[in-house]
C-alpha cells in the first residue's frame, strides 16, 4: 500500500519535471504526460479505496517511515500515513484533478502555455497529495507552501492581466499571514514534544507535555493557517480575486482540494484542540459561513458568486469541526468538493460558450457576466442539467450529498449548542441556518438568471453552444457522484449518513485534550444528539425550500422587481455589493499602515541616520584639520569600511601571484620554512 | 666511529691526489700558444657554425623510448637469475608486464614515431614544398 | 595478505588496467573519425570498474600485498567517488576531445593513480601512486598543444609538483630515518613505543603536509593552482578540481590516522601519538587556505580563474574540519566532496559550454546571460549559491556538517572564522549571478544549447538540489565507511 502511496503521489512530479523541460516539444505540447500521470493516480487511488473497504476499520492504518534529517539528537523523519481519512482524501484530490485535467484538455486548448498550464497541474497535484500524505507537520508544512505557490502561480497565468498578478500576488500575501501563525504553532509543537509526528503530538499531549494556554494558543496559531489557506474571515479576501486565474484552476485547487487544506489540517489535528480553541475554530467558521452567504447575494460576476459560496461552505465544515462534529465537517468537504468543482467546471462550460459567443460577435464584454445571461437551458441542456443537480447539492436538498453532509453539519452545532449550558452558543446553529437559506437563494438566482427565461441578450444568445466532450463528461461523472446513494451504501436512507460507510470509516479520533484532562470535554449524549438530528433534518429542509422559493418568487415569476428591493435597502445593498468593504478597509489600514511606516522609516534613515553618520565624519574632519596628523585619505578609508579593507587586501593578495614559477616554488619553500620556524619558536 | 674517520682519510688523500695532478701539469706543461691549438678539434677538423644548435626533438622520443626498453631488460636480468626457484608464477608476472610494454611499442609504432623521417602531416594551412 | 590473495579484493584496478590497456589498441585501430568511440570505451570501463567497486561496499578491512595498500570501506568509498568523478569528467571532455583520443587513455591511468591514492598504506606507495596521478595530470594540463597558455600551465605544473614531491620525500626520508620503517603501521607501532625527538617529528610532519598540501592547494603551497586552472582545458581544470583533490584528501585523512593520530577500534575517537601540535598547525593552514583564497578570489575577472580560487578556499573548509580530528569531521569531509563534486562540476560545465558563445571567460562576459540562456543561467545561479552555501542547496548541508563537526569538537574560533570567510565568499559568487539577471547585455540574441549539454547540466543539477533537501543516504554512506583498516 505504501508502494502505491508513494506511486500516486511522485508520478505527477515526474509529469511536472518532464513537462517543464520538454513539455514545448512534445506532441500535443505533452499534456497526455500529466492527464496520464494523475489518470494512473487515480486508478491507484481507486485500489486503495479497495483495500480500504476490503478492511472497513474505522482504525485502519498503515505508516511507514525512512529517515530523513538526522544531526545527533534532531531527527526529521520522512514518514507518510495511509488510514481512512487520508486515502478518502487521496480519492477526492485524484478524482477532481484528474477530472479537471480532462476538462482543461478542452479548456485550455490553444492557449499561448498550454504546456506550462499542465505543468503547474501536475505540481500542484503533486504538492496536495503530497499534504494528504505525510504523517508529520513539518512535511505537512513544506506541502502546504508548495500548494500555496501553485496557487499562486496559477491566479497569476495570465500574467499579462494586472488584475490577475494583482490577484496572484494578493493571494500569496494573504496567505503568508495566516501561515506565519501556522509556523509559529509548529516550534511551539515542535518545542515543547520535540516531534512534528502526529502520534508522537498526541502522546505529548495526553501526557502532559503540551498544555493548558500554551496548547489552546498552539491550536489557534496552527488554526490561522487553515484561516489564511480556506480562506476563513477575516482573511477571506483572496479568495474571490483569485478566479482571475482559469477557470479549471477555480475547480481544482479554489474550490475543491487546496482550500479544503485547511479543514483537512484541522481534522487531522482535531485531536489537540483544546475547548476554547475548539471555540475560536467554531465561531469563525460559523461567521464566515453566513458573511460570506450575504455577500453572494448580490455579486453579478458568476465564478465570484460561487467563491463567495465556496467561502462560505468552508465556513461549514470550520464550524463542524469546531462543534466536534469532526466526521460532519470531512463529509462535507468531501461532498463540496464534487459538486462545487462541478459547478465551477460547469460556469467554466458557461464562460467558454459565452467568450466564443462573443468573440465572434467582437464584443468585449465580460462573459462572466451574470446579467448578459439568460434562457441557456435549451442551448445548453447537458451543462444545465448537471449545473442544476449541483445546486441542489449545494443548497441541501434530499436525495442529494450535500443535504447529508449539511445536515450533519446542522445537527451536530445544534447538538453542540443544547449541550452547552451556555445560550449563546445556540448563535452557531443560527448561524447555519440561515446560511443555508441565502446559500439556497443565491444558488437558484444564478441557476434562474443563467439558464432560465428569455435571453436578455438574443444576439449573444444565438452563438452559444454546449460544449466539447471533455468538458461534459467530467459534468456528469462529478454529477454522478453528487447522489446521496454514493455516500450512504450500503444503507439507502436519504436523510442521513448514519449506517454509511462513511460514517463507519470516518470516527472522532481520541482526543489527547480529554486524555489529559481525564474527562471528555465535549460530551453530548444520545438523546440531544438524536434531537438535534431530527430537528435539524426538518428545519434545514425548511429552510432551503424558502430560501428556493424566494429567489423563483423574485427572479423567476418576476413579483417582486429585484432593483426595487435593492432600492429599498440600499445601504445594506451596498455593503454587500462591496463585500463589506473589507477590500477597501485592509487598504486603508494596513497597507497604507504599512507604507506610512515604510515612510517614516525612511525619513528616519535619511534625516536621523545619515545626520549621526554625517555628524561623526564631520566630527572626524575638524579632529583631522586641527591634529594635523590624520589625512583625509585614512579617514575616508577608514569610513568606507570593511569592503575596501577586503579588496585591498585582495589585491595585494593578487600581486604575489606572480606568474613566476620560481617564485611559486620559493614562497612554497619558505612558507614550509617559515611554518617551522615559527612553530619552534 | 673509527670508520668514519677512514672514509674522511680517502675524501682528503683524493682531494690531495686530484690538487697534486692539476698542480703538477699546471708546472710542468709548455706554454706556446697559436690559433690551431685554441680550436675545439686540435685533430684538424674545422668546426662549423656554434654549438648551441637545436636538436631535433625526435632524438628526444627515441631516447625516452630506449630508456623504457632499457629498464625493461634490466628487469629481466634478476629476473632470469631466479627464474628457477620463483617458478610459474613470476613467469605470468613477467609476461604481463612485458605485454603492456608490447602495447607501448604498438602504440609509439603506429604513431609513427620509430620512423625516422615522419610522413609529413598534410595540414591545409601549411604551404606545399617547392620542386614536389 | 601474499600477493595472490590478495588479488581478489584488486579486481576493480585489475579490470581497470585491463581496460586501459585495451583502449590504447582500440585507439590504434580506430579511424580518425570513429576515435569518439574511445570516450565510450572508456566510460564503459569505468562504468563497469564502478560496479566492482560498488560490491567491495561494507568491505572487512585487510591489508593487501604484504601491507603496501589496504582495503577498508573508506578507501572503496574514495575510489568511489573518484572514479564516478572521472566518468562524469568523460562525458564533460566529449564536446571538446573527439578525436584526441589518448586523453581518455590518460583519464584512465589518473583514476587509476587516484584509486591507488585512496588505498596507499606505505610511504613508498604514496610517493608511487601521487607521482602517478601528477605525471599524467601534467600531460593533461598541457592537452591543448596549439595554446601557449596550456604549455605554460603544464610546464608550471611539472615544476611545481616536482619540487612539492621532492620535499614529500625529504620528510619522508626523516620519519624512516626516526623509524626504519615504511609501513604506516609499523611506523604508527615505532611512534607509539618509543620516545622520538619531536622537533624532529614536527619538521618531517610540515615537509610531507608541503607535499601533500601541493595536491590539495593548501597555502602556501598552491601558488601553481590558479595558472594551471586557467591554462588547462576547462574539462581537465574540472577534473583537477575534484578528483585528485579527493585523493589527496584520502592520502591526508590516511596519513593523520595512522601517523600523526591512533584511532580507537570502534573508529570514533582520536588521539595524538607524538606531541607535534598538528591539529594548531593544520588550523593556522586552513584558515590561511580559506582567507588566501576566498580574498583572492574577489579580485577576479576571469571567472576560470575565480573559481580556481574558490577551489582553493573549499579546500580551506574541508582542512578546517580536518584540523579537528573527529570521527565527525572526516565525515563531514567525505560528504562536502560528494557535494562538491556536483556543484563545482555544474559550474564549470556551464562555463565550458558557454565560453563558446560568449566569447570570452571574463565575468563580465555573462551580463544578462538570464535573458538568453535561462535554464543555464539559472543552473549556475543554483551551483554559484550552493557554492556559497546558501539552503536549500546542497552546499549548505555539506557546510553544515563542516562547521557541525568543528563546534562539536569545541573549536568556536576556528568555526567563526569559517563562517566568516563563508560570508566573504558570498560576495563574488552573488557577483556571477547578479551580472546573469540584473544587467541587460548588449547582445541579447538567445542562446542555445544542445540537448547534450542540457542532459549533462541536469545531471549536476538535479543532485545539488536533491542534496539538499535529502541527504541521508549519501551522509549514512560516508558513516558507514568510516571504517579504517588499524593495522
Amino acid at each position: 500500500m505504501i508502494t502505491q502511496a508513494l506511486i500516486i503521489w511522485l508520478l505527477p512530479l515526474l509529469a511536472f519535471t518532464i513537462q517543464i523541460f520538454v513539455g514545448k516539444r512534445l506532441p500535443r505540447k505533452g499534456d497526455w504526460v500529466s492527464v496520464s500521470a494523475i489518470g494512473i493516480s487515480f486508478m491507484l487511488s481507486i485500489m486503495l479505496m479497495i483495500q480500504m473497504f476490503m478492511a472497513y476499520d474505522p482504525e485502519f492504518a498503515v505508516t511507514a517511515a525512512m529517515p530523513w534529517i538526522e544531526t545527533g539528537n534532531f531527527a526529521i523523519p520522512l514518514g507518510i500515513r495511509l488510514d481512512n481519512l487520508a486515502i478518502i482524501m487521496l480519492m477526492v484530490v485524484t478524482t477532481v484533478s484528474f477530472l479537471v485535467h480532462v476538462y482543461s484538455m478542452g479548456y485550455m486548448a490553444g492557449d499561448q502555455y498550454y504546456n506550462r498550464f499542465f505543468a503547474y497541474l501536475s505540481l500542484f497535484s503533486f504538492s496536495m497529495l503530497g499534504l494528504v500524505l505525510w504523517d508529520n507537520l513539518f512535511g505537512i508544512y513544506m506541502m502546504w507552501e508548495l500548494v500555496g505557490i501553485c496557487s499562486y502561480l496559477l491566479i497569476g497565468f495570465y500574467f499579462t492581466k494586472d488584475s490577475a498578478a494583482n490577484a496572484g500576488k494578493k493571494a500569496f500575501i494573504t496567505n503568508r499571514i495566516g501561515d506565519f501563525g501556522f509556523l509559529i504553532g509548529l516550534l511551539i509543537v515542535f518545542t515543547t514534544i520535540g516531534s512534528f509526528n502526529f502520534s508522537a503530538i498526541h502522546e505529548g499531549v495526553s501526557s502532559g507535555l503540551l498544555s493548558g494556554g500554551l496548547l489552546t494558543a498552539a491550536g489557534v496559531l496552527l488554526f490561522a493557517g487553515a484561516v489564511g489557506k480556506s480562506a476563513q474571515f477575516p482573511l477571506h479576501v483572496w479568495l474571490p480575486d483569485a478566479m482571475e486565474g482559469p477557470t479549471p484552476v477555480s475547480a481544482l485547487i479554489h474550490a475543491a482540494t487546496m482550500v479544503a487544506a485547511g479543514v483537512y489540517l484541522m481534522a487531522r489535528l482535531s485531536f489537540m484542540l483544546s475547548f476554547d480553541a475548539m471555540l475560536v475554530v467554531a465561531y469563525i467558521g460559523g461567521f464566515t459561513a453566513i458573511f460570506a452567504a450575504t455577500i453572494a447575494i448580490t455579486q453579478n460576476d458568476i465564478k465570484r458568486v460561487l467563491a463567495y459560496s465556496t467561502v462560505s461552505q468552508l465556513g461549514y465544515m470550520i464550524m463542524a469541526l469546531g462543534v466536534g462534529s469532526y466526521m460532519a465537517g470531512f463529509f462535507h468537504l468531501v461532498t463540496h468538493a464534487m459538486f462545487k468543482a462541478g459547478l465551477f467546471l460547469g460556469s467554466g462550460s458557461v464562460i467558454h460558450a459565452m467568450h466564443h459567443s462573443m468573440h465572434k460577435l467582437h464584443l468585449h464584454e465580460d462573459p462572466n457576466d451574470l446579467r448578459l445571461m439568460g434562457g441557456f437551458k435549451s442551448k445548453m441542456p447537458v451543462t444545465y442539467a448537471t449545473f442544476l443537480i449541483f445546486t441542489l447539492a449545494l443548497s441541501g436538498i434530499p436525495f442529494f450529498s450535500g443535504f447529508l453532509s449539511k445536515d450533519a453539519i446542522l445537527g451536530g452545532t445544534l447538538a453542540f449548542a443544547m449541550s452547552q449550558h451556555n445560550p449563546i452558543h445556540f448563535l452557531l446553529p443560527v448561524f447555519g441556518f440561515t446560511a443555508a437559506m441565502i446559500t439556497a437563494f443565491y444558488m437558484f438566482r444564478l441557476v434562474i438568471r443563467t439558464f432560465y427565461g428569455k435571453p436578455v441578450r438574443p444576439e449573444i444568445y444565438e452563438h452559444i453552444h454546449e460544449s466539447p466532450k471533455q468538458m461534459t463528461v467530467p459534468l456528469m461523472v462529478l454529477a454522478a457522484l453528487s447522489i446521496f446513494i454514493v455516500y450512504t451504501l450500503p444503507s439507502f436512507n436519504p436523510t442521513g449518513a448514519a449506517g454509511g460507510w462513511f460514517d463507519h470509516l470516518i470516527q472522532h479520533p481520541h482526543s489527547a485534550v480529554s486524555a489529559q484532562l481525564g474527562h471528555d470535554v465535549l460530551h453530548i449524549d444520545h438523546e440531544t444528539e438524536h434531537l438535534a438530528h431530527i430537528s435539524g433534518i426538518i428545519i434545514s429542509i425548511l429552510v432551503a425550500g424558502l430560501g428556493i422559493l424566494l429567489a423563483f418568487f423574485i427572479y423567476y415569476w418576476k413579483k417582486a422587481d429585484h432593483t426595487r428591493i435593492a432600492q429599498s435597502i440600499r445601504p445594506l445593498y451596498l455593503l454587500s455589493f462591496n463585500k463589506y468593504y473589507f477590500d477597501e478597509i485592509y487598504q486603508a489600514t494596513f497597507v497604507r499602515g504599512l507604507l506610512a511606516w515604510n515612510d517614516l522609516l525612511n525619513w528616519f534613515d535619511a534625516k536621523i541616520i545619515d545626520g549621526i553618520v554625517n555628524l561623526s565624519a564631520t566630527v572626524t574632519r575638524v579632529f583631522s584639520a586641527v591634529s594635523g596628523l590624520f589625512d583625509l585619505h585614512i579617514v575616508d578609508g577608514l569610513v568606507n569600511g570593511l569592503a575596501n579593507v577586503t579588496s585591498l587586501f585582495g589585491n595585494g593578495l593578487r600581486k604575489i601571484q606572480t606568474g613566476q614559477v620560481q617564485n611559486y616554488i620559493l614562497g612554497a619553500l619558505l612558507g614550509t620554512v617559515l611554518i617551522i620556524i615559527i612553530s619552534l619558536i | 666511529m673509527a670508520s668514519f674517520y677512514i672514509a674522511l682519510l680517502f675524501l682528503a688523500v683524493g682531494f690531495l691526489l686530484v690538487g697534486l695532478t692539476v698542480l703538477f701539469s699546471r708546472l710542468l706543461h709548455p706554454r706556446i700558444n697559436y690559433p690551431e691549438k685554441n680550436l675545439t678539434y686540435e685533430c684538424g677538423i674545422i668546426p662549423e657554425g656554434e654549438s648551441w644548435i637545436k636538436f631535433n626533438s625526435r632524438f628526444y622520443v627515441i631516447a625516452l623510448i630506449f630508456l623504457i626498453f632499457d629498464v625493461e631488460i634490466l628487469f629481466l636480468f634478476p629476473w632470469a637469475v631466479v627464474f628457477e626457484e620463483l617458478g610459474l608464477l613470476a613467469f605470468v608476472e613477467m609476461f604481463i608486464f612485458i605485454v603492456i610494454l608490447l602495447v607501448g611499442l604498438a602504440y609509439v609504432w603506429v604513431k609513427g614515431d620509430l620512423d625516422w623521417i615522419k610522413p609529413r602531416p598534410e595540414l591545409a594551412h601549411l604551404p606545399k614544398e617547392k620542386g614536389k | 595478505m601474499n600477493n595472490l590473495e590478495s588479488l581478489q579484493f584488486f579486481i576493480p584496478e585489475l579490470f581497470l588496467t585491463a581496460g586501459l590497456l585495451v583502449t590504447i589498441i582500440v585507439e590504434l585501430l580506430l579511424k580518425k573519425e570513429q576515435k569518439v568511440f574511445t570516450a565510450y570505451l572508456a566510460a564503459t570501463v569505468l562504468l563497469i570498474t564502478i560496479f566492482f567497486l560498488i560490491r567491495q561496499y561494507a568491505i572487512e578491512p585487510a591489508a593487501l600485498f604484504g601491507g603496501m595498500v589496504v582495503i577498508d570501506p573508506m578507501a572503496v568509498f574514495f575510489k568511489i567517488l573518484t572514479a564516478v568523478s572521472t566518468l562524469i569528467i568523460v562525458f564533460f571532455s566529449i564536446p571538446s576531445f573527439r578525436v584526441k583520443a589518448e586523453y581518455y587513455v590518460l583519464l584512465l591511468a589518473t583514476t587509476l593513480g587516484m584509486m591507488l591514492m585512496a588505498q596507499v598504506n606505505d610511504l613508498l606507495m604514496i610517493i608511487l601512486a601521487m607521482e602517478l596521478v601528477g605525471l599524467v595530470s601534467y600531460v593533461l594540463a598541457g592537452y591543448r598543444r596549439s595554446d601557449p597558455k596550456s604549455g605554460e600551465a603544464s610546464l608550471k605544473y611539472i615544476l611545481f609538483g616536482a619540487a612539492s614531491t621532492g620535499i614529500m620525500a625529504f620528510g619522508f626520508s626523516y620519519i624512516y630515518g626516526l623509524t626504519g620503517q615504511t609501513n604506516l603501521f609499523e611506523i604508527q607501532q615505532a611512534l607509539q613505543s618509543t620516545q622520538h625527538n619531536p622537533v624532529i617529528l614536527f619538521v618531517a610532519f610540515v615537509l610531507i603536509i608541503a607535499g601533500l598540501g601541493y595536491k590539495i592547494a593548501m597555502v602556501p603551497f598552491h601558488f601553481w593552482l590558479p595558472d594551471v586552472y586557467e591554462g588547462a582545458p576547462t574539462p581537465v581544470t574540472a577534473f583537477f578540481s575534484v578528483g585528485p583533490k579527493a585523493a589527496g584528501m584520502a592520502v591526508l585523512i590516511r596519513f593523520i590516522i595512522s601517523i600523526v593520530a591512533g584511532v580507537s577500534a570502534d573508529g570514533q575517537t582520536f588521539t595524538a601519538n607524538a606531541p607535534i601540535h598538528a591539529q594548531e598547525l593544520l588550523a593556522v593552514l586552513a584558515v590561511l587556505t580559506m582567507t588566501l583564497g576566498n580574498l583572492s578570489a574577489l579580485q577576479q575577472k576571469n571567472i576560470k580563474r575565480m573559481m580556481a580560487y574558490s577551489s582553493i578556499a573549499h579546500a580551506g573548509y574541508m582542512l578546517m574540519a580536518l584540523a579537528v580530528f573527529t570521527s565527525q569531521s572526516v565525515e563531514a569531509v567525505m560528504f562536502y566532496l560528494v557535494v562538491y563534486m556536483f556543484m563545482n562540476f555544474g559550474a564549470f560545465w556551464v562555463i565550458h559550454r558557454m565560453t563558446p558563445h560568449l566569447g570570452s571567460e571574463e565575468i563580465t562576459a555573462y551580463t544578462g546571460l538570464g535573458y538568453r540562456a535561462p535554464l543555464v543561467a539559472v543552473a549556475m545561479g543554483v551551483f554559484m549559491f550552493s557554492l556559497t552555501g546558501l539552503p536549500p542547496l546542497a552546499g549548505f548541508i555539506g557546510k553544515f556538517y563542516l562547521f557541525a563537526a568543528v563546534i562539536k569538537a569545541e573549536w568556536y574560533i576556528l568555526a567563526v572564522l569559517g563562517v566568516l570567510n563563508s560570508v566573504v565568499s558570498l560576495y563574488y559568487y552573488a557577483y556571477v549571478t547578479k551580472v546573469m539577471f540584473l544587467n541587460r547585455g548588449d547582445d541579447e540574441s538567445a542562446v542555445s544549447i544542445s540537448s547534450y549539454d542540457t542532459a549533462l547540466l541536469l545531471v549536476f543539477l538535479i543532485p545539488t538540489l536533491v542534496l539538499g533537501v535529502y541527504w541521508v543516504p549519501v551522509i549514512s554512506w560516508a558513516t558507514q565507511s568510516l571504517h579504517f583498516f588499524l593495522g
